[in-house]
């Protein structure tokens, strides 16, 4: 990494353990975007896919591989 | 996650789950596990930017780079978030289980009924298996007959309010007991009112499984991690209070190692 990115990553490791808070993103009482994926399948999905009649489980996780 | 599928859909909830796994890693995961919900593959990070939760402090060389900050939203209907549940600590994940319990008050079958003077009490909670790390919420089920009450933290005037506590362990952080609202009865005879419960209710405990490390040695020949505390309380009905009682409760937690299986090679992210 050259010296400015390197600058760069510590600052914000800096900053986030400074704060520490980690980003979580929308804000309950805010709606999520929405995005266009696919699946384990290969089938596409969108947010309004996924609801239910009373809304969703949205997981975000690391990887399935480690 | 898997196991508690049926639960979700039960109260109407759809449920994804995204990464920046590429399609085949994921549909490997999916067949080992036999995982039957969505998950959907973000390669290229472009969701977990707009949601605003990229992890900018992994370096751009790393194969970890793309990953999310880890956590579950709750959404009603039209995609609102309605809750959410994030750690501080990357390693630190609240079970399916512990996030349905606390937002919906979805009860397991109550695990066991304990013998206790004036009201029946069940334990419940920490049927699925947890890991190290993970968060999981306990209950005490409580059902007092009619006329019976008992009272609730910030009583005054020498009643025993009920409590319960669970016994420091280094394989687990405990937060705070959840209490449910009391209601205020008034005592006609001392003219006094008193914050106390009634019927059934439940008392909630979260707790916080410690690392690999700190649990393993406190496990059972069977793998399983007891967790006890005691419930004292008070009860009176219309005429009189009964002397305090402490219960001692316990609920036996099955713990999993950490999975460590991995992708094919071929499939795996590289830089």
């Amino acid at each position: 990494m050259n010296p400015v990115g390197k600058t760069t990553a510590w600052v914000a490791l800096a900053a986030s353990l400074a704060w520490g808070a980690v980003a979580t993103g929308p804000a309950v009482g805010e709606r999520v975007p929405d995005f266009h994926l696919r699946d384990q399948n290969g089938a596409e999905h969108d947010l309004h896919s996924i609801l239910g009649p009373k809304g969703a489980l949205l997981v975000f996780f690391r990887s399935a591989d480690w | 996650m898997e196991q508690n599928r049926a639960r979700i859909a039960a109260q109407g909830l759809g449920l994804a789950a995204i990464s920046y796994d590429s399609v085949a890693v994921l549909k490997t995961f999916a067949d080992r596990e036999h995982i039957g919900y969505t998950l959907l593959s973000d390669a290229d990070s472009k969701v977990i930017r707009a949601y605003g939760i990229f992890n900018d402090t992994v370096p751009k060389d790393s194969f970890a780079y793309g990953i999310p900050n880890p956590g579950t939203y709750i959404l009603d209907a039209h995609g609102v978030v309605v809750g959410k549940y994030f750690e501080d600590d990357y390693r630190v994940r609240d079970t399916a289980e512990s996030i349905l319990f606390r937002q919906f008050g979805i009860e397991p079958e109550p695990r066991s009924s304990v013998a206790a003077k004036h009201l029946k009490i069940a334990v419940e909670g920490g049927e699925t298996p947890v890991r190290p790390d993970q968060r999981v919420t306990l209950a005490v089920d409580l059902q007092l007959p009619e006329r019976m009450h008992v009272y609730a933290p910030g009583v005054t005037g020498g009643y025993i309010p009920i409590s319960f506590k669970l016994s420091p362990s280094p394989a687990f952080q405990a937060d705070p007991v959840t209490f449910p609202a009391s209601k205020t009865l008034r005592l006609e005879v001392i003219h006094e009112t008193v914050p106390v419960f009634m019927g059934r209710f439940r008392l909630l405990d979260t707790v916080t499984l410690a690392g690999p490390q700190q649990v393993q040695p406190l496990l059972d020949a069977q793998g399983n991690l007891p967790v006890e505390g005691d419930l004292r309380y008070q009860a009176c009905d219309d005429h009189e209070c009964y002397p305090p009682e402490t219960v001692h409760l316990k609920w036996t937690l099955q713990v999993l190692a950490f999975d460590r299986t991995r992708a094919p090679e071929s499939l795996r992210r590289k830089q």
